[in-house]
């Protein structure tokens, strides 16, 4: 029974080794067969990677030669497969690859690093042009061909650079258009905080965006107070005007600027101020808000000084009017003095020429001299009295020339009879010199006796005994001219100024015992001027005679 | 037969000055100091020449002129006006009123008389 002795448990035994070795062999196959499959499959995954990635890829081996490349390569570099496994990587499309930079890292660098990444190349290559390219390389060993290997990334920056480039021009750009842009508004700031008149900026909201510097000058605030503050509420709500926001909110809206608006508003810290405010809505160049500019001009002072004129030009115009008033004031006053005057004068006068006359009985010798200097005293008061009152009536204009046509030649002849008393009297010697073609004149014929009157009776007075007197009388050109002249008393140079104010009469021994009035050289100034004529006193000087010059025109230029 | 003078004026002096001038002079002369008697003397005694001052108490002469004339028995009597206002304003106040004629003060004595018989028989 050997065999037959096997015996079950034998056979289960012989089963199991039989299943243990199967199981063994089995594992080994497909241990082998895995180690296969698993290998493959590596290779596979890897190179599924390789193809997939979008950057090209060479696998080199340790000489450098081309093992496998990926799709991207053969795409980016327009290669064909054929072309480029299995050759050297510089040979590569007609040694284009041939980069001194690549071989440098490729021998050089790579053994010892093993790796290198991001190393940029920028190259020209002939079908492709001008390439810049980062290249990322691995040294690794592959356990099946059991040598190493060199993974090869490139990546084609050229887009990527230029984007980058153009980036940076961008940016360069942008930089400057900041800096432009910069500069304009530093510029516009500059503006603002140069201009002397206080300027603020503020957004839709009405809140402050921006003050120039004389704002705060201005209204003694501080940026800190007002920057970011609706404007009503800046300085404790000083600016919280009815009238500002009725512009900045009614105003405004509608118009979009409105020009010297004057507002006037009591502040705690500057005072009471008039202001003329400017206002502007403004687009901001970058976005959509607006703004508005406020411009204040402090009116104040101006406004004080407007006031101060306009004052004055009331005060002047109460002044005018108080000075007419004054002046008929003046008037009537004169005429009353003229009427108040005449009539004691006429008492004195009539009386003393009565008693003088004898028209009521004689008298003896001396109550007849006294009776006569009453009576030349009374005339002498008369002659005083309507100098005075013609010197007024010239002054205020009221003295109106009746014109007629004055015979000179006569008239002057006439006059010098006048003074031929006085001139015999005074031993003088009176010389004529009247051209024969003096022509007539369109003058007030009293009016021009006086005048001649007053200078012939002046020569006479202030010549001592003895001396010279004359008159030179001539036409020139539209004018006559006449001059009274004599060797008497003169005037001082420092006196020249006062003959005609009027009772100033020279200072000499004669003028003490002289009659005069000391008005008859000015009233016959403004006579003459009145006349449209021109008179001129000359003198060398004390007691070197006296030379009075004037003018009448031939017809009158004067409306009356 | 002599003639009839009125002279009014308020001044005493004058009044008196006239008087005599016109007396002097062969006239018959009534004097009165104010308006009012002047123009009761006039009705009375119907003068053939009034010499009336401007400024009288009682009213101006040119009134007391006007009232003359609008009277039909007192109107055709020459009325000369002695004034010591002389200034223009003061003649602009008689020279709408007819039949007058003017002398200003002070008078001269001399010819007084001559001009108030010149008016008299000349006319105004």
């Amino acid at each position: 029974m050997k065999d037959s002795e096997k015996t079950k448990e034998q056979l289960v035994h012989e089963l199991t080794e039989l299943r243990s070795q199967n199981t063994e062999l089995q594992q080994s196959i497909a241990g082998s067969i895995s180690a296969e499959l698993v290998a493959d499959e590596s290779s596979r995954y890897a190179e599924s990677i390789v193809e997939t990635v979008r950057e090209p890829l060479l696998v080199l081996d340790a000489d450098l030669k081309i093992i496998s490349a990926n799709h991207n390569f053969y795409r980016t570099f327009q290669v064909t497969p054929g072309e480029t496994i299995g050759s050297f990587i510089y040979d590569l499309g007609n040694k284009q690859w041939n980069i001194p930079k690549l071989k440098e890292m490729l021998e050089e660098t790579l053994p010892k690093e093993e790796a290198f990444d991001d190393f940029e190349v920028s190259h020209d290559f002939q079908d492709i042009g001008h390439k810049i390219m980062l290249l990322n390389a691995r040294r690794i060993y592959r356990k099946d061909i059991g040598s190493k290997m060199i993974l090869l990334a490139i990546e084609d920056i050229t887009e990527r650079k230029e984007i980058e480039a153009g980036l940076e021009k961008t940016r360069k750009e942008l930089a400057v258009i900041k800096i432009a842009a910069d500069e304009v508004s530093e510029y516009a700031e500059s503006v603002i905080n140069t201009v002397r008149e206080p300027l603020i900026a503020l957004d839709q909201d009405l809140r402050v965006v921006t003050v120039s510097r004389s704002f705060y000058d201005f209204f003694k605030v501080n940026p800190e107070e007002t920057v970011g503050q609706l404007i009503y509420d800046l300085g404790n709500k000083q600016w919280d005007i009815p009238k500002l926001r009725e512009l900045l909110e009614t105003i405004l809206p509608q118009k979009t600027t409105f020009d010297n608006y004057e507002v006037e508003h009591d502040f705690a810290t500057i005072g009471k101020r008039t202001m003329l405010l400017n206002a502007r809505q403004i687009q901001r160049v970058l976005g959509k808000e607006r703004i508005i500019l406020l411009a204040i001009e402090d009116i104040t002072e101006r406004k004080e000084i407007e006031i101060g004129l306009e004052k004055a030009h009331e005060e002047s115009k109460e002044l005018t009017t108080e000075l007419k008033r004054l002046s008929r004031v003046k008037s009537e006053f004169l005429a009353n003095m003229s009427h108040e005057l005449r009539t004691p004068l006429n008492s004195i006068i009539g009386f003393s020429e009565v008693l003088y006359d004898e028209t009521f009985g004689p008298l003896n010798e001396k109550q007849k001299k006294y009776a006569n200097n009453v009576l030349t005293n009374g005339k002498h008061l008369l002659l005083l009295i309507n100098q005075i009152l013609d010197m007024a009536k010239v002054e205020a204009g009221k003295m109106v020339l009746a014109l007629s046509s004055v015979p000179m030649k006569s008239q002057l002849y006439e006059i010098s009879l006048l003074v031929a008393d006085m001139v015999s009297k005074k031993k003088l010697q009176m010389l004529l010199e009247i051209a024969e073609d003096l022509p007539d004149i369109e003058a007030d014929d009293l009016k021009v006796k006086e005048i001649i009157y007053n200078l012939l009776s002046n020569a006479v007075k202030y010549t001592p005994d003895g001396g010279k007197i004359g008159m030179i009388a001539k036409k020139a050109d539209s004018q006559i001219e006449i001059t009274v002249w004599d060797t008497g008393v003169g005037i001082a140079a420092e006196n020249m100024g006062k003959i005609f104010e009027g009772f100033f009469r020279v200072d000499t021994p004669y003028s003490r015992i002289t009659e005069g009035t000391g008005l008859g050289l000015p009233l016959s100034k403004k006579l003459v001027e009145l006349h449209g004529g021109m008179l001129s006193v000359e003198s060398k000087g004390l007691n070197k005679g006296t030379s009075v010059r004037f003018t009448l025109p031939i017809i009158s230029g004067r409306v009356v | 037969m002599k003639k009839k003078a009125l002279v009014v004026d308020d001044n005493g002096n004058n009044l008196m000055l006239e008087k005599d001038l016109l007396e002097v002079a062969g006239f018959e002369v009534f004097i009165a100091e104010d308006a009012s008697s002047g123009i009761a003397i006039t009705r009375k005694e119907k003068p053939d020449i009034i010499i009336m001052d401007i400024r009288l108490p009682d009213m101006r002469g040119s009134e007391a002129a006007r009232i003359l004339h609008q009277d039909q028995e007192t109107c055709d009597i020459p009325i000369v006006f002695v004034t010591a206002s002389v200034m223009a304003e003061g003649r602009e106040e008689m020279k709408d009123i007819t039949n007058t004629g003017f002398i200003g003060k002070p008078i001269n004595t001399r010819t007084f008389a001559k001009e108030i018989n010149r008016f008299l028989n000349e006319g105004l």
